[in-house]
């Protein structure tokens, strides 16, 4: 009997506390701005995810982020619930640049203004709806890329390219890569394009298929680093270090250190940092009144050994 | 009393849950009604005269829209002559201020609504416009309502369970049987791809409004096929549906992604939205379409032959054999209805989307086991109630959009979700084996 009533105390508190909690967390704010993107669990997007709430929180707005988890149904009904509350804004990475535009619509239809980062909504309809987008050049990254393999290899011989078709930021960049090679006449041979599916595992395991297929090839471009790195296992289980050339994406963390210690020759960098800061700043300006530029894209810069040597970031592991 | 909590007890946590939302994001709203025009209609009558400048601003589509264009017709009777209203974006509002400054004029008032106020052109109008000194910005005064009571965000609710609650039916039976069915969620991006890709075959944007029905029809029996084969073999050879169905999963998911070879189907008539997004006198398409399917299967189960017939099957199946069910029918029918109704869930997301995409409702087949089992169904086979699932399926969606609400994160959402459905379980089965019965009566009896 006792017992019982010493639970029903403590079920009384976490509800008093529950309120508590709720009623602190509302000071004097502006108002929540909804964010759903790919995948939370990828650290790019929790970085953009947590930049974006420290840069809303000094005007005032808090950032509500969810992840898409790759489902672009789930990513629906998110937008659904953040135009229901009747959110400030939607910041929206598209799981699938096609479906998101009912979304899109969704939202511009109950009055929310949506700012897409790092991959566009493809919908002809929807993108006109889309305040601003900022994002990385990923085909001008992929163009940097093509540069480096072309320096790295002496431009010849048999290449191989581990991919992630899914997502469209990724097939600029092959279509980047891609076309520098071919504008600069480059006797490099494709000879496979294969799915890493843009993690270590599936891009360790596609990577050891292709060297069984393609014994001689002397250099592999990965769509992303972790891609890159699990290709570059690969590669060393097959003792081919010496014969194969990798370059990466993304200088990620774990990429800078990778071409730190010379395991990528380059990894065209992305600026996650000025994605998020941009995203709330073209909200500001949205705010204000000021015109905005209909796309804003962040060019991709080369990140080789010589970057990374004297890279306070790369030593605090910071993107 | 004790039936009804016995047999949708449920339904309080569903209300409870629903209580505790409704508390919990409740917030100051903007008023927009008439009452509110007619305060601010007359605080500037009362301090402005009939020949100052007086702009009325609304967002785009927001209620705020028509709360300025309707502001604007009340003081122009009342006899306002130099009245402006603007509705867009801030910087439709900052043209128009621009406009008015480059004019030399200044406004008397501002009035407006809802978020306009949010706007930091309009906050920082002292600083910006430092020649619009003492114009006013007037706003109704706001009251307290739930965000989660707000008619958009009921809808938003239902919006969510369609396409859930609608293969929920299927796997209800399925769960009764004592079996289980894993492929609904490949499912639904199959009959989704296939609906689809019929649709763009036959004629794409361009297309008549009865091809939408052909690629539903194409998506809903392909699936039904597909679920008629897993039926035989678990039914004929007695593979395990655990196995069976983890294999048309993975076959399912496959087999979207072949289909369209990685890419979403978006060229699609332009009436396919219609079953999703469409309303009919008011009340979405999709929630008609749910009643009836469940006003269908709730008396099929309680009053038809073949109904009893899967609750038998559920119970003892050696035992329902020898009077005479023919337990492999049953088996393969349940499937198929099953599968079916995946292939209908797809062709509501394909429509809620406006795209046919391989990866639509991956992790779903986990989503509509943890509504059935919320909903009162035992895994072990023999009992369940359809009404129980609608039930356990709100109660899903209701905490998923709670959470959303009130901003939790995603990976807190994902271990929340897990601990109800643990809890919903473990009330199950406290329940089946009289434990919670004795704690909530028994004791009650003592203390009389």
């Amino acid at each position: 009997m006792r017992q019982k009533a010493g639970t029903a105390k403590l079920i009384l508190c976490i509800i008093l506390l529950g309120l508590l909690w709720s009623c602190t967390s509302k000071p004097k704010f502006k108002g929540k701005i909804g964010m759903t993107c790919m995948d939370l669990t990828n650290p790019f997007f929790k970085l953009i995810a947590n930049l974006m709430e420290e840069e809303a929180a000094k005007y005032g707005y808090e950032i509500v982020a969810l992840s898409g988890d790759q489902d672009p149904a789930k990513q629906n009904n998110q937008l659904s619930d953040f135009v229901a509350q009747s959110y400030d804004a939607i910041f929206l990475n598209p799981v699938d640049s096609k479906s998101a535009g009912e979304g899109v619509k969704k939202a511009y239809a109950a009055g929310i203004p949506v700012f897409t980062f790092d991959v566009q909504v493809t919908d002809e309809e929807a993108n006109k709806l889309i305040i601003s987008h900022i994002g990385s050049d990923n085909y001008q990254g992929g163009r940097l890329a093509g540069k480096s393999m072309m320096k790295a290899t002496g431009d010849k011989g048999k290449i191989a390219i581990v991919s992630l078709p899914e997502v469209t930021s990724c097939i600029l960049r092959v279509d980047g890569f891609k076309d520098y090679l071919k504008e600069h006449n480059s006797s490099l041979q494709i000879v496979t394009e294969l799915s890493g599916k843009g993690n270590r595992n599936d891009a360790y395991a596609v990577t050891t298929d292709i060297l069984q297929a393609h014994p001689t090839i002397v250099g592999i471009f990965a769509i992303n680093d972790p891609s890159a790195l699990g290709a570059y296992a690969a590669v060393k289980k097959a003792n081919k270090l010496d014969q194969i050339t990798l370059v990466g994406f993304d200088a990620s963390p774990a990429g800078k250190q990778a071409v730190f210690e010379k395991k990528l020759y380059d990894s065209p960098q992305q600026f996650p940092r000025k994605m998020a800061k941009g995203t709330v700043e073209a909200f500001i300006k949205y705010l204000e009144g000021e015109d905005l530029p209909k796309n804003n894209f962040i060019r991709c810069a080369h990140y080789y050994y010589d970057d990374s040597v004297s890279d306070p970031s790369r030593v605090k592991e910071q993107w | 009393m004790r039936n009804l909590i016995r047999n949708y007890g449920m339904v309080f946590v569903l209300i409870g849950l629903c209580l505790l939302f409704s508390v919990l994001t409740l917030k100051e709203q903007a008023p927009e009604s008439s009452r509110a025009i007619g305060q601010l209609v007359e605080q500037i009558s009362k301090a402005h005269r009939k020949s100052d400048l007086i702009l009325t601003v609304g967002a785009f589509n927001k209620e705020s829209a028509s709360f300025a264009r309707q502001l604007r017709e009340e003081l122009e009777k009342e006899g306002f002559g130099n009245t402006r209203v603007v509705v867009g974006i801030p910087r439709d509002l900052r043209l128009a201020l621009d406009e008015i400054r480059a004019s030399g004029s200044r406004p008397a008032v501002i009035a407006t609504s809802g978020d306009v106020i949010k706007w930091r052109v309009l906050e920082r109008l002292g600083e910006k416009y430092p020649e619009f000194s003492g114009c006013e910005v007037l706003i109704p005064e706001s009251y307290l309502w739930p965000d989660f009571l707000k008619r958009s965000n009921l809808l938003a609710i239902v919006d969510r369970i369609v396409v859930i609650a609608v293969i929920a039916i299927g796997m209800t039976m399925v769960i009764i049987t004592g079996g289980i069915d894993l492929s609904v969620g490949s499912l639904i991006a199959v009959s989704a791809v296939i609906g689809t890709v019929v649709m763009k075959k036959l004629g794409g944007l361009a297309a008549a409004d009865w091809v939408v029905l052909v690629g539903f029809i194409a998506g809903i029996l392909s699936c039904g096929v597909i679920g008629g084969l897993g039926g035989l073999l678990v039914a004929r050879f007695k593979v395990p549906p655990f196995i069976t169905t983890l294999g048309i999963m993975l076959m399912g998911r496959g087999l979207a992604f072949m289909i369209t070879g990685g890419f979403s189907i978006y060229q699609v008539p332009k009436a396919l939205p219609w079953l999703g997004q469409g309303t009919s006198m008011g009340i979405p398409n999709t929630v008609i379409m749910l009643f009836f399917l469940y006003i269908i299967a709730h008396i099929f189960m309680s009053h038809t032959r073949l109904g009893r017939h899967i609750y038998a099957v559920g119970g003892n199946q050696e035992a329902a054999r020898l009077s005479g069910v023919s337990v492999r029918h049953v088996i393969v029918f349940v499937y198929i209805i099953s599968s079916l109704a995946a292939g209908l869930g797809g062709c509501i997301q394909a429509s809620q989307l406006n795209t046919g995409t391989p990866n639509m409702g991956v992790m779903y087949e986990l989503y509509v086991i943890a509504a059935v089992v919320v909903g009162g169904s035992s895994l072990s086979g023999g009992t369940g109630r359809i009404l129980g699932t609608l039930i356990g399926v709100f109660v899903i969606s209701v905490i998923q959009n709670g959470m959303n609400l009130l901003g939790i994160e995603s990976y807190t959402q994902q271990v929340v979700l897990g601990l109800v459905i643990l809890g919903a379980v473990l009330l199950d089965k406290a329940r089946s084996s009289g434990a919670l019965h004795s704690a909530l009566f028994k004791k009650s009896q003592v203390r009389r």
